[in-house]
């Protein structure tokens, strides 16, 4: 039977940094994801990811025994999005999609509207300030339960609910002004 | 249960995360509140929306990212002195690099020679041997020396792992890490660079540099890796640079907390 990742994760923290490998495995194609989403930049996504996983390794001696591993990696994850971000604060990543798709004469077919769904709820996503963004990422697109989120940003689990529903709440109202419309 | 309780239970609903009895609740409140009628049909189109952007952003996985992550994993092993018999598949990733290979083909052939020729006497030093050792070492220096000036981050964290493996590195390679600590692009090698650091951490004047360079540092994780290692000298001489740190505004404030930690850890008053 494969070894969950609390058990993996104590072996590469007693030495064995090899065994990091299937967690990298594992966790790195979501992990990835999870940066594009913030980012708006897939390879960025995949440099920061790997940064991740350098401290994963570096820190290992900080990972306490029977806390959820992808909660930790997760926590690690934003402390490399804090400094990405102290780094290039004048930058902020706008998809390019967007501007292509606006002028585009293509019949609506449900492909296409699936696109463009796509397109506004990504750009209303991009609108969203940093914290909402990421609990939405997380809950959304990382398919995490409240109470891994909670683990992760370190708060209760009645505040992620609440939090959630909120960041929903402006996604949609930014959402339906992009697109001119409201929900039947 | 007001209309504001119910409408936090819908992203669970959608999600369809919640249980039987709170989604029983949900609908009968539904069934009775245009007003939450109309929210949950808001924020039902837009995570279906969200599902379309899921599968956008849904690609396989970049070999080359794993290929990078295994060079990685070998460096840190490397720098970490595990001896490790590395799997074919992921030897050619290592020693296919020929900026370096030549180097490290040449200090294979002198350790080798090294090796055969005085492996099986007897320690004593002899000239010989000690100017066969210098060699070597003076090898490694050079190797750890280029890698460092490398222009992909991968390799320039494989020459800090390698000047670690050095067992009495000279001022060059102290100054090329104090360089790497203070102006690397990669916070990754920076981080290396400030463990490659310890072995030099007792001089002085590397301790100068470190407290200098916590300064120009913007990652706090560097920082903070820095007063580290500056604790870990337990020199004195730190504590007024800690105490200085420890309420300096301008830092982050987890760095101020770490400096004040090591004020208390090396006897100091804040």
């Amino acid at each position: 039977m494969a070894l969950d990742d609390e058990a993996v994760m104590s072996e590469v923290r007693a030495g064995d940094v090899a065994r990091l490998e299937l967690l990298f495995d594992r966790h790195q194609p979501a992990l990835v994801r999870y940066f594009a989403y913030l980012t708006g930049n897939r390879s960025l996504g995949e440099g920061l990811a790997q940064d991740a996983f350098f401290r994963v390794l570096k820190y290992r001696h900080t990972y306490q025994s029977g806390a959820s591993f992808r909660a930790w990696l997760y926590q690690i994850g934003r402390n490399v999005y804090a400094d990405h971000l102290g780094r290039h604060k004048a930058e902020v990543a706008m998809p390019q999609e967007a501007v292509e798709m606006r002028g585009s004469e293509t019949p609506p077919d449900r492909e296409f509207q699936k696109k463009q769904e796509a397109m506004l709820v990504q750009k209303a996503l991009d609108a969203l300030p940093g914290e909402k963004r990421e609990l939405l990422i997380l809950s959304r697109f990382q398919e995490m339960k409240y109470d891994e989120i909670a683990a992760v940003l370190q708060c209760e689990v009645g505040t992620v609910k609440v939090r959630v529903y909120r960041a929903m709440r402006e996604l949609s109202d930014r959402f339906f002004a992009l697109s001119g419309e409201k929900a039947s | 249960m007001n209309c504001e309780r119910i409408r936090e239970q819908i992203p669970e609903c959608l999600a369809g995360r919640l249980d039987a009895a709170a989604r029983e609740k949900l609908v009968e409140h539904l069934e009775s509140c245009a007003g939450c009628r109309a929210d949950l049909a808001e924020l039902n189109a837009v995570w279906r929306a969200m599902e379309s952007l899921k599968s956008a952003k849904q690609e396989a996985p970049d070999p080359a990212a794993k290929a990078r992550f295994l060079d990685m994993l070998e460096a840190y092993r490397a720098g970490m002195g595990v001896a490790v018999e590395m799997p074919v598949r992921r030897a050619g990733g290592f020693a296919s690099r020929p900026v370096w290979q030549a180097a490290m083909a040449a200090g294979l052939l002198v350790l080798g020679v090294f090796a055969g020729r005085y492996l099986a006497l007897p320690r004593q030093e002899n000239p010989e041997v000690a100017q066969l050792k210098g060699q070597v070492e003076s090898l490694r220096q050079l190797v750890a020396l280029s890698m460092m000036q490398q222009q992909s981050p991968g390799a320039r964290l494989r020459g800090v792992s390698y000047s670690e493996q050095i067992a009495q590195p000279d001022s060059q390679v102290q100054q090329a890490l104090l360089y790497t600590v203070n102006h690397d692009s990669n916070v990754n090698v920076r981080l290396s660079a400030v463990d490659a650091l310890q072995k030099f951490s007792g001089n002085p004047e590397v301790a100068r540099a470190m407290i200098d360079a916590i300064y120009v540092q913007e990652s706090p994780l560097v920082q903070v890796a820095l007063i580290d290692m500056l604790v870990q000298t337990s020199a004195r001489s730190v504590a007024p640079a800690m105490a200085k740190l420890a309420k300096d505004a301008q830092v982050d404030e987890v760095v101020r907390q770490r400096a004040a930690w090591a004020l208390e850890r090396l006897g100091g008053t804040r």
